[in-house]
């Protein structure tokens, strides 16, 4: 263009933003095409950029200042916009024409021509320009798909187009590493890790996308090649065509399924742990020690649980010097733990935990009497101590390479690997936990043991609180036992007589369980009265609030007690009730009363033997010699003889009956049945009994009694009995029952006679006591020393007219037939 | 068949050598306890009668005195005393309470003499 116009430069600016920046020049040094860019309406080509118009200037230096370029030397210039349509581009500028004879000026012809030269080349520029735009945004977007690509390639998400039909456009390596198909295997096909039964769900989601909407992280089910359903967590989002509709639907997905895993399997150990030793907490108090440890090992080893093949606890021992092993869980070989984890299989790990605290527990599996043989010296250097030293949770890997892992240790558990966690409970040191995976091998995590650790305070503080529960319990039961195994009745009331508690020799004599004893009025137990009772030291302990000690005779429980009250007061002094410790000395003063009874005995023996000796050879004498009389006599005279022998024969048999009484005896014990015995009786009797027109009726025991005896003396004892009561029966009956009660052969004769006055009852085992005009009065006097020779007790009821029950009590067993026949045979 | 009878008082001796001896036997009397020893040698008996309450020597020392010289000899122990439960009369052949009937008497020596 310099040739064609002869000029001596030529400059093409261009707008770049806000700078008309030079493009190309003619003529100018590089020092000043670098600093010539201007700025719209800077300059000549600025004015001419911003007018649009051309511009043709002789002289530049008659130009105001503001026209002029700095650094540009120039006289003559024309200038003309570079416009496209109504735009202008940049503009066109030539200066300095010359001739042959030197400077020259532009005329007029020049500036039309450049003005077209412009016109056309501002079009070649600006379609240049636009070329170059477009090779320039083309290379952009590709970098863009570049980067975009690799990084849905190297994603570990899923990252699959479809469209909107749900045909698959592209599918990442994530993808294929997630669902297992390769992208060719799905490219085309409609999402194929969609799984069935959630295919009509993704159309709605297509259907949703459709509407533009884009959906989050939602969690859903999706189906690798195997078939193995997973978690994911997915997005879906439409991808929009340039004209804005949806075209395509982008998904990315990413597995979740491990995360799942991790989570629910902390949610259960939470839940389960939690639910042993939290909320069972309160449970807890009353769970004997050895159900609670059972309980901890158990769920260290369920599979719902921490899921560690055996556990074993350790605890210290009382003196502070051992670690013993208490139990453990776990097979004692694969194949048990085969058999273990089928037998556990479908049971929850509270069903378990119910079971272990509703059953019974034994300490006898194997692992509990492998652990049971260990013990370890606390000071000693074995791993076991450090672990309780520093009460942190220790991981072996291996047990061999470890030097604090005795060889006691490895020979007595097996494990090479193992963790073990110090139970501490406020800084005093219970015990530990082992565990291992003997038969699995799978290695211990840091986690599982950090986890176990986490509980291992609340474990030591549960056992530390079971074993004070247990001592508590000991203690009480210690006293509980003091307290019932007391002979004397103890029991307490409340002020109002009210009965709190009772003690078991109360309910052996009461006769009634301890339920209807308690909370009853003590004067209706244990005198059957309806309102306290005046002659009961309680009533006059109750009354004064001072202890009172006293003997009572009470009708109602047949029997003489000695009682103490003393009065309980609360911590305000207010009389809150009383203690009644009762004793039953009915029998002690039995044994008074046969003591006395037998000295009387004694001193009358005494003289009666003596009296009956001194009598009894003159009556021989008498008698004898009568008898000689009376053979040798006839008549009258022999009939004097004969009245003589039978009035000493009356006599003798007087004397016999009371030496027999007085004699010391020696019983010819042996075993007999009672009801054999009665039997016999019974038939030696009966003649005696028709004459009166009186009927025998037996009601003997089903069972043999068996009671050692001298039968000679019982059946004397008993026909005493019978006689009287044959002899105060008039056409009546004659009951003989006999009972086994309470170690006792029982033997009954009631008689429907006449009875015995109340004034008399007292007297009737008394010596020479008859009411009878024939009578010795030592029938029942021998009875009764009979029976008290055989240890036994007779009593007797009777009623003034309405007849009279005696009741001999012996000394007896009840036995089997078999038994009973043997000892007749 | 000679009988020692021992017994302290004269009427009664005297009531069973005349009732004995009409029963056929030979009967000799002892009144104390050394007597009976004494004539327990010299007269030989076949059967003794022995009253238990003697004033020098009890019945039962004189019962074990005899055995001890005689094992075989029949002894019966008669008394106004019932010592049934008495070991010691154990050693006897047969005891019986005294009486005014001597049939008892009677009978257990019939049944001695003839075993």
């Amino acid at each position: 263009m310099s040739k064609v116009f002869n000029v001596t430069g030529c400059i093409l600016r261009l707008i770049e933003g806000s700078n008309l920046q030079i493009k190309a020049s003619y003529g100018l040094s590089d020092r000043i095409k670098q600093s010539m860019d201007l700025q719209i309406g800077e300059g000549i080509a600025g004015h001419v950029f911003s007018t649009g118009a051309p511009l043709m200037i002789d002289d530049t230096h008659k130009m105001p200042d503001n026209l002029r370029v700095p650094g540009i030397d120039a006289t003559s210039v024309i200038c003309v916009p570079l416009s496209v349509g109504e735009r202008t581009i940049g503009t066109l500028g030539l200066y300095d024409k010359k001739d042959e004879w030197g400077m020259t000026t532009f005329t007029e012809e020049d500036l039309k021509s450049l003005m077209t030269f412009a016109s056309v080349s501002s079009i070649a520029i600006e379609n240049a320009r636009l070329y170059r735009a477009e090779i320039e945004k083309e290379k952009e977007v590709s970098q863009t798909k570049d980067y975009l690509k690799s990084l849905i390639e190297d994603s570990a998400d899923a990252i699959v187009t479809s469209d909107i039909g749900g045909l698959i456009t592209s599918w990442n390596k994530g993808a294929e590493n997630i669902y297992g198909f390769t992208e060719d295997e799905v490219i085309g096909k409609f999402l194929p890790m969609v799984p069935p039964f959630l295919r009509e769900e993704e159309k709605n989601f297509i259907h949703k996308i459709m509407q533009k909407e884009t959906l989050r992280n939602m969690e859903t089910i999706r189906q690798t090649k195997s078939g193995r359903l997973i978690e994911v967590s997915l997005t879906l989002s439409p991808i929009l065509d340039a004209s804005g509709d949806v075209a395509a639907v982008s998904g990315i997905s990413r597995d979740i399924s491990e995360k799942k895993l991790v989570e629910k399997e902390l949610i259960r150990k939470n839940q389960e742990l939690s639910r042993l030793f939290f909320i069972n907490s309160v449970v807890r108090s009353t769970l004997d020690l050895d159900k609670l440890l059972r309980m901890v090992l158990t769920v260290v080893t369920m599979g719902d649980g921490l899921g560690f093949n055996r556990a074993i606890l350790f605890l210290v021992d009382e003196s502070g010097k051992a670690l013993k092993g208490e139990m453990g869980v776990g097979p004692a070989s694969p194949e048990e733990a085969k058999n273990i984890w089928l037998s556990m299989e479908g049971k929850s790990l509270g069903v378990i935990i119910d079971e272990i605290e509703n059953g019974p527990v034994f300490l006898d599996s194997h692992l509990d009497r492998l652990s049971q043989k260990l013990s370890i010296d606390i000071n000693g250097d074995c791993i076991l101590c450090r672990c309780i030293k520093e009460k942190r949770p220790l991981n072996i890997r291996s047990a061999k390479t470890e030097p604090s892992v005795t060889p006691y240790i490895i020979q007595m558990l097996g494990a090479d690997s193992f963790g073990i966690v110090p139970l501490v409970s406020r800084d005093k040191i219970i015990g530990l936990i082992w565990v291992d995976n003997l038969f699995t091998g799978r290695p211990i995590k840091d986690e599982d043991l950090q986890f176990l650790m986490g509980f291992s305070s609340h474990i030591a503080s549960a056992i530390e609180n079971a074993r004070l529960f247990e001592n508590v319990t000991l203690a009480q039961s210690e006293l509980k036992n003091i307290f019932e195994s007391i002979s004397d009745m103890v029991y307490y009331t409340d002020k109002d007589f009210t009965i709190k508690r009772v003690n078991q020799a109360v309910v052996r004599k009461i006769g009634k369980p301890e339920e209807e004893i308690i909370g009853q009025k003590c004067y209706k137990i244990f005198h059957g009265k309806d309102e306290p009772w005046e002659l009961c030291p309680h009533h006059k302990s109750s009354a004064s609030q001072q202890p009172y000690v006293g003997e009572i005779e009470d009708p109602y429980l047949d029997g003489t007690f000695v009682v103490s009250n003393s009065p309980i007061f609360d911590s305000a002094r207010n009389f809150v009730g009383t203690v009644h410790i009762s004793r039953d000395v009915t029998e002690l003063r039995n044994l008074r009363e046969r003591v006395t009874h037998s000295e009387r005995m004694a001193a009358l023996g005494e003289l009666a033997a003596r009296v009956a000796h001194e009598i009894r050879n003159p009556l021989i004498s008498i008698g004898g010699f009568a008898r000689r009389l009376e053979k040798k006599l006839s008549g009258d005279i022999q009939e004097y003889a004969k009245i003589i022998v039978n009035e000493v024969s009356r006599l003798e048999n007087i004397l016999k009956e009371i030496l027999g009484f007085v004699k010391s005896s020696r019983v010819n014990k042996s075993n007999v049945n009672i009801n054999d015995l009665l039997a016999g009786i019974v038939d030696f009797i009966s003649p005696e009994m028709d004459e009166r027109h009186n009927t025998i009726i037996t009601e003997f025991s089903e069972q043999p009694i068996i009671a050692v005896i001298d039968p000679d003396r019982i059946r004397e004892a008993i026909l005493n009995i019978f006689t009287n009561a044959a002899q105060a029966t008039d056409h009546g009956t004659i009951t003989v029952k006999t009972m086994f009660e309470d170690n006792e052969a029982v033997i009954e004769l009631t008689d429907t006679g006449c009875g015995i006055r109340e004034e008399d009852l007292k007297s009737i085992f008394n010596p020479f006591f008859t009411t009878k005009p024939q009578g010795t009065g030592l029938g029942l006097a021998v009875t009764h020393k009979i029976i008290q020779e055989h240890d036994g007790k007779v009593k007797v009821e009777s009623v003034w007219g309405g007849g009279t029950a005696f009741r001999i009590y012996l000394p007896a067993r009840r036995t089997s037939l078999h038994e009973a026949r043997g000892k007749r045979t | 068949m000679k009988l020692l009878i021992v017994d302290d008082d004269t009427n009664i001796q005297r009531l069973y050598k005349e009732e004995l001896e009409e029963e056929g036997y030979n009967v000799v009397i002892a009144g104390t306890g050394k007597e009976a020893l004494e004539m327990f040698e010299s007269e030989n008996p076949d059967i003794v009668t022995l009253d238990i309450l003697m004033p020098d020597i009890d019945g039962i020392s004189l019962l074990r005195k005899m055995k001890e010289q005689r094992p075989n000899i029949p002894i019966i122990m008669s008394t106004a005393y019932d010592y049934r439960d008495d070991f010691a009369v154990w050693a006897s052949e047969a005891y019986i309470v005294k009486s005014s009937d001597l049939g008892e008497l009677k009978n257990t020596i019939k049944k001695l003499i003839d075993k």
